[in-house]
């Protein structure tokens, strides 16, 4: 179990326990507002001095001796903010992880606060300019989405039903993407989206830079040796380059230390060779979010 | 170490400086691979609605991930992209 399942799990996972979905909580917090200018100014985040330093070359900034340092651990403490004057425009206290398509239905039918809506996905619209409606947001969230013309798919249903939520999500998956669940901000959640690398923001930092935006599944994949018929399709499906064929032993190898626990090559494997492992009960990978 | 420098002319590119819409045009944000480039709204100036903001840039952000692959050079259809390393 991560610190966030200490934290805001209750004794369980943090994305399954309901008062973190809690309009009360929302409310405790006074979401409505920060979630606005969160959102006004999605796009600048990158672009905007934060402490005097943006994002800018982020990659040249990390590998500066001491001075690398001390900005990895300032974003890695923006990022996992709680504390009570957070900035909305640096998206403080912003962080998701990767989660099975199982637990995301999960969540979409069962936990969800209304209404669910989903609209385009902001960072393949930030980063790539391409409109593709697959982000899924409820609770606050929602209501606040819905003032921002940007957002909002044309020709296309924005409220979703839960039953229709979770096939939306379903369909993601089968398109090959990552499903993940948001604090937004912690301990307040109220997105699940499908994200694929590199266009995903949150990813892009902890696939690109290794700032913890995005942490791994409580899962890991492994592979029946018995069942794998060495196919292939699961080196297809994987974005975190997990998965890789042996030519000598005719089936496929998962690095376990790579793997974010997602599920894809589980879902898309013809053979039902590939399974998800609880991460905590490997010493291995005990904590390694 | 490399240091990649990409720079756009925006007087050619962002409608808040004189260029063109880049959410008309987003080519060099498709050619690129590693998602260099960032769309995003331009910084100080004013909007009438600032729910759906109307002056809108591109940065280029991820540059240690550049690959100098040349493709957005390419792609600019008002040649407003020249990077250098």
């Amino acid at each position: 179990m991560c610190d966030w399942c200490m934290k805001h799990g209750a004794g369980g996972k943090w994305y399954l326990n309901a008062r973190n979905y809690s309009y009360e909580l929302a409310e405790a917090m006074n979401l409505q507002a920060y979630l606005e200018e969160q959102w006004k100014n999605f796009e600048q985040v990158y672009i905007r001095k934060i402490m005097g330093i943006s994002s800018i070359g982020l990659g040249y900034k990390l590998r500066m001796p001491i001075i690398g340092r001390v900005i990895r651990r300032a974003v890695e403490g923006m990022i996992h903010s709680e504390s009570k004057n957070r900035n909305p425009v640096r998206a403080d206290g912003h962080f998701g992880q990767v989660i099975p398509i199982e637990e995301a239905k999960l969540i979409m039918l069962n936990l969800a606060a209304e209404p669910i809506i989903q609209n385009y996905c902001m960072c393949r619209l930030m980063q790539k300019g391409i409109k593709d409606v697959c982000c899924i947001n409820f609770g606050v969230l929602s209501t606040v989405i819905e003032k921002l013309p940007r957002f909002i798919p044309e020709n296309t249903k924005v409220r979703l039903s839960r039953d229709e939520a979770a096939a939306a999500l379903e369909e993601q998956n089968r398109k090959g993407r990552v499903a993940t669940v948001w604090f937004q901000p912690v301990p307040y959640i109220c997105a699940i989206c499908s994200c694929e690398t590199p266009q995903c923001g949150g990813l892009r930092l902890r696939m690109d830079f290794g700032l913890h935006t995005v942490y791994k599944a409580e899962y890991y994949a492994e592979v029946n040796p018995d069942l794998c018929q060495g196919c292939k399709t699961c080196v297809a499906s994987c974005q975190f380059g997990a998965i890789r064929f042996s030519p000598t032993l005719k089936r496929v190898l998962i690095d376990p230390t790579k793997c974010f626990g997602c599920g894809l090559c589980r879902d898309r494997c013809p053979h039902d060779a590939i399974r998800l492992l609880p991460r905590n009960e490997n010493p291995l990978l005990r904590g390694k979010y | 170490m490399v240091k990649t420098k990409i720079v756009i002319d925006y007087s050619k590119c962002g409608n808040a400086t004189g260029g063109i819409d880049p959410r008309q045009c987003s080519k060099c944000l498709q050619a690129c691979d590693p998602a260099v480039f960032v769309r995003h709204m331009a910084f100080n100036v004013k909007e009438d609605n600032p729910y759906d903001p109307q002056y809108w840039q591109i940065t280029p952000v991820w540059l240690s991930l550049c690959t100098h692959c040349g493709k957005c050079v390419k792609a600019c259809p008002q040649k407003a992209i020249t990077v250098s390393f």
